[in-house]
C-alpha cells in the first residue's frame, strides 16, 4: 500500500446528491453515515456537502430534467479519483416515476444515474437499508484505493 | 409584536443559496436580498424536483395509486396512503373495524415520533450543536425500528389499505409489548434531551428571538401544523378527526414563534404522541383489521383532510369506473413556504437557514403541481 492509498484510507468522503426522488433514501444514507446506530464515521467514512473533497458520490432519484446539469456539474467538480454509487430503486432504474402506464417512460425523469455520469455501484431498495448502502461503499473502496 | 414589513425600494446585495445547499437535503433556491448583513426580503423558488406524480395517479386504480401516494415523500409516506385510502372510504361509505382504526393512529403517530425527531436532529444540526443531533437520531433511530416492525421497510411502510390495514400489519401481543416497553425508552430519552436543551444557556440563547413568525402574520400566510402552533394558535385537525375520538391529548401550543418555541413545540408534540400510543395499546379492540365487503361505484370529486406532522394534508380525487380521475394533492409545506420567507426578514444572514430549517420544510412532498416551461 503506496502513501496515497494508505492516507486516502483513513478518510475516504462521501457526497450525498438528491435529484428528485421521494427523501426517503436521503434520510437513510445521511443516517447510516451520521447516525450512532450505524456510524459509518467508525470505519473513516465521512459524510461531505463539498463536491472537492469527496471521493465517492452517492445519487439518489430518478433525476428529474432540472436536476440534470447540477449532477453533472458536481460530478465534475470531484478531483480523480471518484467513483458514483446509485442507491435506491429511482437511482437505478427511475423508480415509480419514470415507467408510467407500462412501457410509457415520463418525459420529466431523465434517469436513471447511468444515463448522466458512470455508475460504479448499484444498491437496490425501496428505501435503501442503511446496511446496503454501507456496503456498496465499502465494495468500493479497494477500486478507490488502488486508483494510482 | 410589531409586524415586519418587506422592504419594496431595490436591495442591491443579492445572497443566492441552492439550488444544492449543504444545510438542506432537498434541493431549493433562496435568494436573500440583504443590507448591513440584515435580510430585508427572501425568496424561496421550488421546483427543481418535479416529477409529475398527480399525472401519473391519473388513471390508475384507486389500489395502486394509492400505493403511489406513499413514493411523494420519504418522510410522511404512511400519512399519505393513510389520507388517499381514507378519501375513497368517505367517497364509497366504507366502515373500517375499529381495530384497524386503532392501528392506523399508532402507525400515525409514530410517524409523528419520528418525523418530529428528524426535525429536531436537523434543527440541531443546522445550530451546529452536532452532540444534540445524535442524541436525537439515536432516540429516532428506536422508532424506525418499530415501524419496520410494523411495516416491513424502514421508509415505505405501505399499511393502510381501502377498508382497513393490510393484515400483515395487524399487531399482536408480543408487537404491542415491544411498542409499550419502546416508548418508555423513547419518553426517558427525550425528557433527558429536553432537560439538557433548556440548561443549556449558550443554546438557548441562540435560539430565542430568532425567525420570529407572529401569530397574525400566521394566520394571514395560512400556515398550517405545528409551525402554527408554535406561534399561539391552538389549531390542530387531529380534534376533529374521527380515528381520534377515542383518545384523549392536549393541543400544545407555544408563545413567541420563534426557533425555540418551534423546537421545543416538536418535543411536547412528541410527548402527546407517546401519551396517544400508549392510550392506543392499552385499549385496541379485537376483531379484523380489514373490511372487504365494499363496493366500487363511480362518485363525484372526494375531498379529506388530515393532520400529519407537518401540518394539513389534503388529498381529493374523483372515481370512475374504479379509476381515480382530477387528483390534488396539497401538502403541508406548501402554506409554510410563505411563513419560513417570512421568518427570515430583519434577522442576521446567519440565521436565515435556521429561519427556513424551524419551519420544517419538505419541499418533495411540495414539488408537484408546478408547470415547468421549457425554452
Amino acid at each position: 500500500m503506496g502513501i496515497k492509498s494508505f492516507s486516502r484510507a483513513r478518510a475516504i468522503h462521501v457526497m450525498l446528491v438528491y435529484t428528485g426522488g421521494c427523501n426517503g433514501c436521503d434520510i437513510e444514507i445521511v443516517n447510516s453515515i451520521l447516525s450512532p446506530r450505524f456510524d459509518a464515521e467508525q470505519y473513516k467514512v465521512f459524510l461531505t456537502w463539498n463536491p472537492r473533497e469527496a471521493d465517492v458520490l452517492v445519487v439518489t432519484g430518478p433525476v428529474t430534467h432540472l436536476n440534470r446539469k447540477p449532477l453533472e456539474a458536481i460530478y465534475e467538480a470531484i478531483p480523480e479519483p471518484k467513483l458514483v454509487v446509485a442507491a435506491g430503486s429511482c437511482a437505478l432504474m427511475g423508480g415509480v416515476y419514470k415507467n408510467i402506464h407500462g412501457d410509457i417512460p415520463s418525459e420529466e425523469i431523465e434517469g436513471p444515474v447511468e444515463n448522466i455520469i458512470p455508475v460504479a455501484a448499484k444498491v437496490p431498495g425501496c428505501a435503501v437499508r442503511p446496511q446496503d448502502v454501507l456496503a456498496g461503499v465499502v465494495t468500493l473502496l479497494p477500486t478507490l484505493l488502488d486508483a494510482d | 409584536m410589531e409586524e415586519k414589513v418587506p422592504r419594496s425600494n431595490i436591495i442591491e446585495t443579492e445572497i443566492p443559496m441552492g439550488t444544492v445547499h449543504p444545510a438542506a437535503l432537498e434541493p431549493y433556491r433562496v435568494r436573500l436580498f440583504v443590507e448591513d448583513e440584515v435580510v430585508q426580503e427572501a425568496e424561496i423558488t421550488i421546483g427543481v424536483n418535479h416529477r409529475g406524480i398527480e399525472r401519473i395517479m391519473e388513471g390508475l386504480p384507486v389500489e395502486k395509486a394509492n400505493a403511489l401516494t406513499e413514493k411523494i415523500c420519504g418522510i410522511c409516506s404512511n400519512s399519505h396512503v393513510w389520507n388517499s385510502c381514507r378519501t375513497a372510504e368517505i367517497g364509497l361509505d366504507i366502515e373500517i373495524p375499529e381495530r384497524a382504526r386503532y392501528i392506523r393512529v399508532i402507525m400515525g403517530e409514530l410517524e409523528r415520533l419520528h418525523s418530529h425527531f428528524l426535525y429536531l436532529a436537523h434543527g440541531c444540526e443546522t445550530v451546529a450543536h452536532e452532540t444534540f443531533s445524535m442524541r436525537v437520531f439515536y432516540l429516532r433511530e428506536i422508532v424506525m425500528e418499530l415501524l419496520a416492525m410494523i411495516g416491513g421497510n424502514r421508509v415505505q411502510y405501505g399499511c393502510p389499505i381501502i377498508g382497513g390495514v393490510r393484515p400483515r400489519c395487524d399487531l399482536d401481543e408480543a408487537k404491542l409489548l415491544r411498542i409499550k416497553n419502546d416508548m418508555d425508552k423513547i419518553e426517558e430519552g427525550l425528557t433527558g434531551f429536553a432537560e439538557r436543551f433548556l440548561a443549556d444557556s449558550i443554546l438557548v440563547s441562540r435560539v430565542t428571538g430568532v425567525g420570529v413568525l407572529p401569530a397574525k402574520q400566521a394566520i394571514k400566510l395560512a400556515v398550517t401544523g405545528p409551525s402554527l402552533r408554535a406561534t399561539g394558535v391552538a389549531r390542530d385537525l387531529r380534534t376533529t378527526m374521527f380515528e381520534y375520538e377515542d383518545f384523549d391529548f392536549n393541543v400544545v401550543t407555544q408563545p413567541d414563534g420563534d426557533v425555540k418555541s418551534n423546537l421545543l413545540m416538536r418535543v411536547f408534540e412528541s410527548f402527546e404522541a407517546i401519551k396517544i400510543i400508549r392510550q392506543a395499546i392499552a385499549n385496541i379492540p379485537e376483531g379484523k383489521v380489514v373490511n372487504r365487503d365494499w363496493e366500487m361505484f363511480d362518485t363525484d370529486i372526494i375531498e379529506s383532510y388530515i393532520e400529519v406532522p407537518r401540518g394539513t394534508l389534503y388529498h381529493s380525487y374523483a372515481l370512475e369506473t374504479g379509476r381515480i380521475r382530477h387528483c390534488i394533492i396539497r401538502t403541508p409545506s406548501m402554506a409554510n413556504i410563505g411563513a419560513m420567507q417570512y421568518a427570515c426578514i430583519g434577522d442576521h444572514i446567519t440565521d436565515a437557514q435556521l429561519s427556513i430549517v424551524q419551519c420544517d420544510p419538505c419541499f418533495t412532498c411540495t414539488d408537484r403541481a408546478i408547470e415547468i416551461i421549457r425554452r
